[in-house]
């Protein structure tokens, strides 16, 4: 393990260093990042001006209510498992899309080292600065724009079992995106089949109860993004549900099983390519 | 005729790449279609916490329609020269096309026209189709009005031309600008906003009102709103002409910055 | 050969591959019914590799060359058959199998595009757990060899490609492997750093005793360096021997070349007629004066093509030369299968 971390440092530090390099191109790729979340934040707060806060009905009854600084916050919370996993393990976009279908995975192979491991340290991707930015900024502003009553129902102490669960929170990003990435050793690409599940993520910003059935166990379950988001967002908020935290643990453990034994059938099945 | 015939073979050739990644083109399409979902779900929520039965002149109803038609005039009026202009800018193989005794303008019209081809008929059926059959569920009757439909496709059709010019444009500003990813990035976000794809204009008061009549609106709002029949024969009439007015506008933009870029690809010796 | 370094026994790679009519129907008929035949790359290929030999693993394109490299390097698992190099199955101890290896490919570079050279090997020692001293007396040595000082601070990228081919081997090399796979280290490159690779493959042979396996399109190469080949020929083994025994058994050719006093000579030389060649074995070219005729030995003796030549015409310069290896060679992917 200390062997790859070293590896990444040297990875690091090139990653930044080209950063110093292209200074322009990094501001306008991270003006853009935030930019686009300004714009989402934006329509949030347009919609929000016409409502007094987001509820929950059944039937016509009221069952659970959020105000516009609840929902800020669980946008924030989204951006910030969802920016670590950008941030570090940004390079299995690549396998899906090129790396496998132009053969280039041979280098991983021919080297001592865990291939996946291998291919998680190469990159360093600091547009997520970008996500993690506005992520910590939505979440710290909207804690502090609070109203009193609600901010009364926030214990701190809460943080403590979240901070144990995000790690595995940002596993079900990577886990999602090694599974996936890894069909491209059958099908040569798979970037696209990537995206379709990435985006799902979508579904993470808000509050998991207006979905209907259907959603809400995919988003929990099979792309269980709401356990990198709603869910313990709203445990911070309110203490609801303590159990999502360990179904996230959970399901991160499964998913992640899951993704190292499609990577490992691959591998076997992986064509390299031309001759 | 026989000068425009000589750009069906880039027809060809889009449709043909169309064809062959239509797998990865659908799954790509399932992911961007997922926001629309998503909102789905949001806007019923911010529906239910309303007293009101319309917010700014929408139902529901009509928002649902929005939010699925705007994706789909989105998709199809999406013009992705820009990039594939300003990549072959940087890494100087657009050299290759201006030795070529053909407009390159016209090669990526015409080869995007292939991809839109295809497109058009993987996606407008079922969306459209999916519209209709919520719509008269809801109202029980069919709501489907074919001169509006077809007033909708054309006014695509003019916005379509629109996003060809815009975007070629900003491509041909590689010359100049070097950067094309993040400004990309911005480029979007900032369309995206302006012209009511992420949310009607009508919902931004005084502010919504004026940007009805920048380009951005004809990208997006005008197609959409007509399909919706929320604008009245008038405004129909005012809001096509004015997308005629910036798709001649664009296209005159286009060739100045194109002109200009030329110089400066003279100047640095090619 | 239970101790030899390389043992492949009964290699198979099959691949699924779909099959696309050409043009606008062919990929719409593709979309509905996708038809998919199966490709035999290699088709039951065995072949022993001792401790220290350089060998040469030739074949015409697509005869599944790369194929089996990648085989042995781990890279693809076989359909069926096996290979083990220095006591590991590549597949199945990969990790343990790789740190014994070192490959190059000529096509596609395995270093960092944006590091400096410097960093890519920080890069590799990390990966190889190669030890600060063994490192530096390693560094030292394929500095010498392989003349890295110049360009050591320079990202990959701004490398020229003898200079990254030089890189390439260097890396592949660090953590002194038993078994080095090259795969056309020369492609591209301009004859003096060509010369160069040889020079350096060759002494790394001889004084690191690493075995080499080296695929080439380039017969010089195999010629200056390997004793040995191996070939193969649309996924089986055609040829496996010394170098020498190829030209003993296949070289019948010769080529005789002289110069003729006036050009419109050659016209009397009605070889042809006289000794009744078949298309393959026989050959004239004239430029000018000059003449060179290959002929097959077999069918008529050096002794008799010399005596007809000087019988018919007057001639200058007259000499004989074994054919050269590539004349061979182009014989035996001619035939095939069938020259074993």
């Amino acid at each position: 393990m200390r062997k790859y971390l070293r590896l990444h440092r040297i990875f690091v530090a090139q990653d930044l260093k080209k950063l110093m390099e292209y200074k322009v191109d990094f501001l306008m790729g991270a003006i853009g990042f935030v930019l686009v979340q300004a714009v989402k934040i934006l329509t949030l707060g347009i919609i929000f001006s016409a409502i007094p806060a987001l509820v929950y009905k059944v039937n016509g009854e009221v069952l659970d209510a959020w105000t516009f600084n609840e929902v800020l916050f669980i946008y924030g919370f989204s951006l910030i498992p969802k920016g670590v996993d950008h941030l570090l393990f940004d390079n299995l976009w690549g396998m899906g899309y090129w790396v496998v279908a132009k053969g280039d995975f041979d280098k991983y192979l021919t080297r001592p080292v865990n291939s996946w491991f291998y291919v998680l340290t190469e990159k360093f991707c600091v547009d997520a600065f970008g996500d993690l930015f506005v992520g910590i900024v939505l979440v710290a502003y909207s804690v502090f724009s609070m109203p009193a009553e609600i901010a009364a129902d926030i214990n701190w102490l809460r943080l403590i079992p979240v901070a144990f669960v995000l790690p595995f929170a940002i596993m079900i990003y990577t886990s999602i995106k090694t599974g996936t990435a890894a069909i491209s050793f059958w099908t040569k690409r798979s970037g696209h089949i990537t995206h379709m599940c990435y985006m799902t993520n979508e579904f993470a910003s808000y509050p998991a109860k207006i979905y209907n059935n259907v959603v809400k166990t995919i988003i929990t379950y099979i792309l269980p993004f709401a356990l990198t988001a709603y869910y313990p967002a709203i445990y911070i908020l309110r203490g609801e549900s303590p159990w999502s935290l360990a179904v996230t643990v959970g399901v991160s453990v499964a998913l992640f099983l899951l993704s190292q034994l499609i990577w490992k059938l691959g591998i076997r099945a992986y064509e390299s390519a031309g001759s | 005729m026989t000068k425009i015939k000589k750009y069906f073979p880039f027809t060809r050739a889009g449709i043909m790449e169309s064809v062959t990644y239509r797998a990865n083109f659908l799954f790509f399409l399932l992911g961007e279609i997922m926001k629309c979902f998503v909102m789905f779900f949001v806007w019923k929520a911010v529906f239910d916490s309303s007293s009101q039965e319309t917010l700014y002149g929408f139902s529901y109803d009509n928002m649902v329609v929005y939010l699925f038609i705007s994706f789909l005039s989105g998709y199809i009026t999406y013009s992705d020269g820009s990039y594939a202009i300003g990549k072959e800018i940087l890494d100087g193989s657009v050299v290759m096309r201006m030795i070529k005794p053909i407009d390159f303008d016209m090669c990526f019209l015409f080869q995007e026209l292939g991809n839109k081809i295809i497109s058009f008929c993987l996606i407008f059926l079922p969306i459209t189709a999916g519209v209709e059959i919520y719509r008269f569920v809801i109202n029980g009757r069919l709501m489907l009005d074919i001169p509006m439909l077809l007033l909708f496709l054309l006014s695509m059709v003019l916005a379509y031309g629109i996003n060809f010019y815009f975007n070629l444009s900003y491509g041909f500003l590689a010359f100049f600008l070097k950067n094309l990813w993040g400004t990309d990035i911005i480029k979007g976000a900032v369309v995206d906003f302006l012209s009511g794809a992420t949310i009607p204009l009508a919902f931004m008061g005084g502010f919504g009102y004026v940007l009805q009549f920048l380009p951005f609106a004809s990208l997006s709002y005008t197609p959409v709103m007509i399909y919706m029949g929320l604008y009245s024969p008038w405004q129909i009439a005012f809001y096509m002409s004015l997308q005629v007015i910036w798709l001649v506008i664009f296209a005159l933009i286009s060739k100045l910055v194109l002109k200009l870029a030329m110089k400066r690809l003279v100047v640095h010796g090619g | 050969m239970e101790n030899s370094m390389i043992h492949v026994e009964n290699l198979h790679k099959h691949f699924k591959k779909a099959i696309k009519e050409p043009g606008l129907k062919g990929s719409i008929k593709a979309l509905f019914k996708p038809d998919y035949s199966v490709v035999k790359a290699v088709d039951g290929i065995d072949f022993d590799v001792q401790a220290g030999e350089m060998i040469g693993f030739i074949g015409p394109n697509g005869a599944g060359k790369s194929t089996v490299i990648k085989m042995l390097t781990g890279i693809l698992t076989p359909s069926e058959g096996f290979c083990r190099i220095n006591g590991h199955i590549p597949t199945q101890s990969r990790k343990e199998y790789v740190k014994e290896i070192g490959v190059v490919f000529g096509q596609r570079t395995q270093l960092w595009w944006d590091l400096a050279l410097r960093e890519t090997y920080m890069v590799l020692k990390e990966i190889y757990d190669i030890p600060q001293e063994d490192y530096e007396k390693r560094m030292a040595f394929l500095n010498e060899v392989l003349d890295l000082e110049d360009f050591i601070s320079s990202p990959v990228r701004t490398l020229s490609l003898g200079q990254r081919m030089r890189a390439d081997i260097a890396a592949a090399l660090l953590h002194n492997p038993k078994v080095l796979f090259l795969d056309e280290p020369t492609v591209g490159l301009d004859v003096v750093v060509k010369d160069n690779i040889r020079k350096a493959i060759k002494r790394i042979n001889e004084e690191s005793g690493t075995t080499v396996i080296l695929t080439t399109h380039d017969l010089e190469d195999i010629e200056l360096l390997c004793n040995r080949i191996v070939m193969i020929d649309k996924g089986k083994k055609v040829f496996d021997g010394e170098l020498s025994t190829l030209r003993e058994r296949y070289g019948q050719m010769r080529e005789l070349s002289f110069e003729l006093n006036r050009a419109e000579d050659l016209e009397k030389l009605t070889y042809q007629e006289k000794f009744n060649f078949a298309e393959d074995d026989f050959s004239v070219k004239a430029e000018g004066t000059g003449v060179k005729v290959r002929f097959n030995t077999e069918i008529a003796s050096v002794e008799n093509m010399l005596s007809f030549t000087l019988s018919k015409v007057h001639v200058k310069d007259i000499s004989v030369k074994d054919a050269d290896i590539e004349e061979i060679i182009r014989r035996l992917y001619k035939g095939g299968g069938e020259a074993k």
